[in-house]
């Protein structure tokens, strides 16, 4: 025989508990940790300080709870926090960073032409439909390790630019370079990420090139 | 010499640049003399417009978030254990 529990029912209370349940924020790690730590992962940022920014961005929602007033979701008003969270870490990283890889992006792009200005190897044919390709969970890695190979300063610009859609002036605001130092540093990391995803991907992958 | 005719070099550069601002007007008419010429020019350019098309998709497909670490259980506790202590009025931070 199974029992069937009863519990005694007030019509009042359960919604008051509910509405103090939906912002208890040991439940934010089991519900939304997961998410908050690959959404800072896909923007390049490493597994420890993935960590570090998720743990802050909690702490800065318990902080701030009074301001969420529940028109978005949860996750939502949580995610803004730690994209806020990703710039700061963006912006300390850039002070910290002794600058090595500076305007000196001509080393590894000369590779790509001869001396006339003419393509060494010439970019082959891809198959360039973006939704097909991201089904793909094969893809999906190279294209994540192809990311990760961008060093640091390359790696910031080109999130802040084609994840964030951010502008180039707020890049050069952010990360505090010049507006033709963006553009180089952009140029690089597309002509490195090209180079990358055609070398792992479309010359390989049977599917790939058409 | 003509000034408008630019190589393969000094076009990648531009078509890049031109995903980030508005060029002048002789770069952008060197470019699309450039491409009009130029396969592999014109196959860079597909890419990059390709490369800019996923990268916007990336983060918001699911598949992103399964090829991720998941956070680790040490490190849940962990905030569980700090978002706790600071609810109890440690407010040190």
């Amino acid at each position: 025989m199974r029992r069937v529990k009863k519990e005694p029912i007030n019509m009042n209370e359960p919604q008051k508990k509910q509405h103090s349940r939906a912002i208890d924020p040991e439940l934010w790690v089991d519900r939304y940790g997961d998410y908050l730590y690959a959404f800072a992962q896909s923007r390049l940022v490493d597994r420890t300080t993935a960590e570090d920014v998720v743990q802050e961005t909690f702490l800065s929602a318990l902080n701030s709870m009074k301001n969420f007033k529940g028109r978005s979701s949860e996750r939502t008003w949580l995610t803004s926090i730690l994209k806020h969270k990703i710039l700061d870490h963006f912006r300390k990283r850039q002070r910290e960073k002794t600058p090595n890889d500076l305007g000196v992006p001509q080393d590894n792009l000369q590779q790509s032409f001869d001396d006339k200005g003419h393509w060494k190897k010439s970019p082959s044919k891809w198959d360039t439909n973006p939704k097909k390709l991201l089904e793909q969970k094969e893809f999906l890695r190279v294209l994540h390790t192809c990311l990760e190979e961008l060093s640091g300063r390359v790696a910031r610009t080109f999130v802040l630019r084609e994840i964030e859609g951010l502008s180039t002036d707020e890049i050069c605001k952010v990360l505090n370079i010049s507006a033709t130092n963006c553009w180089v540093i952009l140029y690089r990391a597309r002509m490195l990420l090209r180079r990358c995803l055609e070398l792992n991907w479309f010359d390989t992958s049977p599917d790939g090139a058409s | 010499m003509h000034h408008w005719m630019f190589n393969c070099r000094e076009v990648t550069r531009m078509v890049s640049e031109s995903l980030d601002r508005r060029l002048p007007l002789h770069q952008r008419m060197g470019i699309r003399v450039h491409l009009f010429m130029c396969k592999f020019c014109s196959r860079y350019r597909k890419q990059l417009l390709l490369l800019r098309a996923v990268m916007q998709r990336y983060t918001e497909s699911d598949g992103s978030v399964d090829i991720s670490e998941s956070l680790s259980p040490t490190a849940k506790n962990r905030m569980k254990h700090v978002l706790s202590h600071h609810e109890d009025g440690d407010h040190r931070h």
